[in-house]
């Protein structure tokens, strides 16, 4: 073991390269027993050695020579070298395979499951395999960078109308603001920030999120300034891990992503929590989803006739955005359940189907109310299809107050929608369909004296929010796409 | 700069043969796909002379392939993926 080294072959804008350099700076000690190969220029490994603050020498690789013997087909690839054999060969980022390579060299663990990394992310090709072709080489695409170019300037002739244009180019098939400068500029300085900051990146294209292009979509949406407050937030919620945009945006499957709105900033800016909730009252509630959607087209690069590959779609993708009726919850609200303050100001992201209806005007208990919900909850995804997925209860006000005035705690509902929903066995007997084959990994519970497969993972799985008008005795359910660490999971990012 | 001019990747060189290259087959996890890869993979053996047939599964088609799943294919002269249902 005491020979032990290892080598590490690099790119200077590789993400996965960016990603496993803290870790091999703690591998490195004082031994010098970790040593790095940049594939790049000189100029840029000595940028990224300074970027990345790496605490263990890199050497340049002229001709790739040492890429080419070792057979290197990506970077990052790690060899676990005994002088001058390769013991081991490591390609891409993965911290399980960091742990190991730690415990040879006489190392604890480097990489703990909820570090802020994911598990394991590819790498990119080495450059020596690198299709070398006659044209200039495009701009090398920096997923790190946090200051972006400045969006272009389009000069339209005079003959041409502003606004068809834009309906052309940025559009989600409604006609958009045309972003001219000054109105860029307006939303700009309303951020407080530089407009070539890089907020994140859009997937599943990874366009890069600048402040000011940002702020190009908040006014092609038709939104106020002060709604940047709101977008920044909701830039890192979606372009966070847990929520998958990257699948969301590309699955032939219903989901487009779920705005919901907590807090007192539905107060300052405006946003609707009544009658109509998920319809098209307020400015607020509509130009915010909206903005959303042409930042997912036009930075996200998911257009809905190429990459979006949705088969059926959902009309929430002109704009999907709810506000919680805090006021006519008597219980705490939703981002109080995710883990924040209650008068903490959030949105909340939900990978979801369109709103199915439930209407509920006879009966006279929680108890019942609660009952015809689990009716449309067992529908979700597919009748006979258990477990893959989670829904939101959008409460109405009057079926609320029922449900309060029987002594139902918010944990009571979700239990009894968890207890109370199943499909029953029966329905399985009989010709093959989805969700057949797997009920051998569902729960048999009983429901009214029936047996039936449970339909949810976890009480948690079923999220609840109070919202619309006092009059009428409707809810709503809403599926989700593919659930889970494996699927998106619902985000939630404070305002 | 302008934003709105796509910019495209060229696609890799197209084989002009199957003999004696290495195929990957790809299953990304959806039901179905390895039912599809299983037949492709007999026709491959029985009517070409392919060299070898790599077969890979994504452990979820929601998301990108993993680093480990992407290396072992990456030899490949063509990799062919059972995508949908």
């Amino acid at each position: 073991m005491a020979n032990l080294r290892l080598l590490a072959i690099l790119q200077t804008d590789c993400p996965s390269c960016r990603l496993i350099a803290p870790y091999l700076n703690a591998l490195s000690g004082r031994d010098g027993r970790v040593r790095a190969i940049s594939q790049d220029s000189e100029e840029a490994t000595r940028e990224f050695v300074g970027q990345m603050g790496l605490r263990f020498p890199v050497e340049r690789d002229p001709g790739f020579e040492v890429s080419k013997r070792l057979g290197a087909t990506t970077v990052p690839t790690l060899f676990l070298m005994d002088e001058d054999r390769v013991v081991r060969q490591e390609p891409g980022f993965d911290k399980t395979v960091l742990n190991e390579l730690a415990a040879l060299l006489g190392h604890g663990p480097i990489a703990t499951p909820y570090d802020g990394a994911p598990a394991s992310k590819p790498g990119c090709m080495s450059r020596h395999l690198e299709v070398q072709t006659n044209d200039a080489p495009a701009a090398a695409l920096n997923l790190h960078a946090t200051c972006g170019g400045r969006a272009c300037t389009i000069d339209l002739a005079d003959t041409e109308d502003p606004f068809e244009y834009c309906f052309q180019a940025f559009g989600d098939a409604l006609p958009v603001i045309p972003p001219t400068r000054e109105r860029v500029d307006k939303i700009v300085r309303a951020s407080g920030r530089d407009p070539e900051e890089v907020i994140v990146r859009i997937p599943p294209c990874y366009g890069e999120a600048t402040v000011e292009k940002i702020a190009a979509n908040a006014v092609m949406a038709g939104c106020v300034p002060e709604m940047m407050r709101v977008l920044i937030p909701l830039m890192r919620a979606v372009a966070d891990e847990r929520f998958n945009a990257h699948g969301v945006q590309a699955t032939t499957h219903f989901a487009a992503p779920l705005i919901i709105v907590n807090g007192p900033v539905r107060r300052e800016l405006g946003f609707h929590s009544r009658q109509n909730a998920f319809s098209n009252v307020a400015r607020a509630n509509s130009t915010l989803g909206r903005a959303l959607q042409l930042i997912l087209l036009n930075l996200g690069g998911a257009r809905p006739e190429g990459i979006d590959m949705s088969a059926l779609g959902n009309p929430g993708k002109f704009s999907y955005c709810i506000a919680e009726n805090e006021e006519e919850n008597p219980w705490e609200p939703l981002h109080v359940d995710q883990g924040l303050a209650r008068e903490q100001s959030a949105i909340t992201l939900f990978a979801a189907e369109p709103p199915h209806g439930v209407s509920e005007h006879n009966a006279r208990t929680a108890h019942g109310v609660l009952k015809s919900i689990s009716y449309s909850l067992a529908t979700v995804w597919s009748y006979r299809n258990c477990l893959g997925f989670e829904a939101v209860v959008a409460l109405g006000p009057e079926h609320v107050h029922t449900i309060h005035r029987d002594g139902f705690t918010k944990q009571n509902v979700r239990d009894f929608l968890f207890e109370n929903t199943g499909v029953p066995l029966r329905c399985y007997e009989g010709e093959a369909g989805e969700g057949v084959a797997q009920r051998g990994s569902y729960k048999q519970i009983t429901i009214d004296g029936e047996s039936c497969y449970q339909k949810f993972r976890a009480p948690e799985s079923i999220k609840i929010v109070v919202t619309g008008g006092t009059a009428g005795k409707f809810s709503a359910v809403l599926g989700s796409w593919s659930a889970g660490p494996r699927g998106s999971q619902m985000v939630t990012y404070a305002v | 700069m302008n934003e709105i001019a796509p910019s495209a990747a060229a696609p890799a060189p197209r084989l002009m043969t199957l003999d004696g290259k290495t195929i990957a087959l790809l299953d990304i996890s959806k039901p179905g796909g390895s039912i599809f890869l299983d037949r492709v993979e007999r026709l491959l053996k029985e009517r070409y002379s392919v060299a070898s047939v790599i077969r890979e599964m994504k452990p979820t088609f929601a998301k990108p392939a993993p680093a480990g799943v992407i290396e072992k294919i990456r030899s490949a002269d063509a990799v062919i993926e059972a995508l949908a249902d």
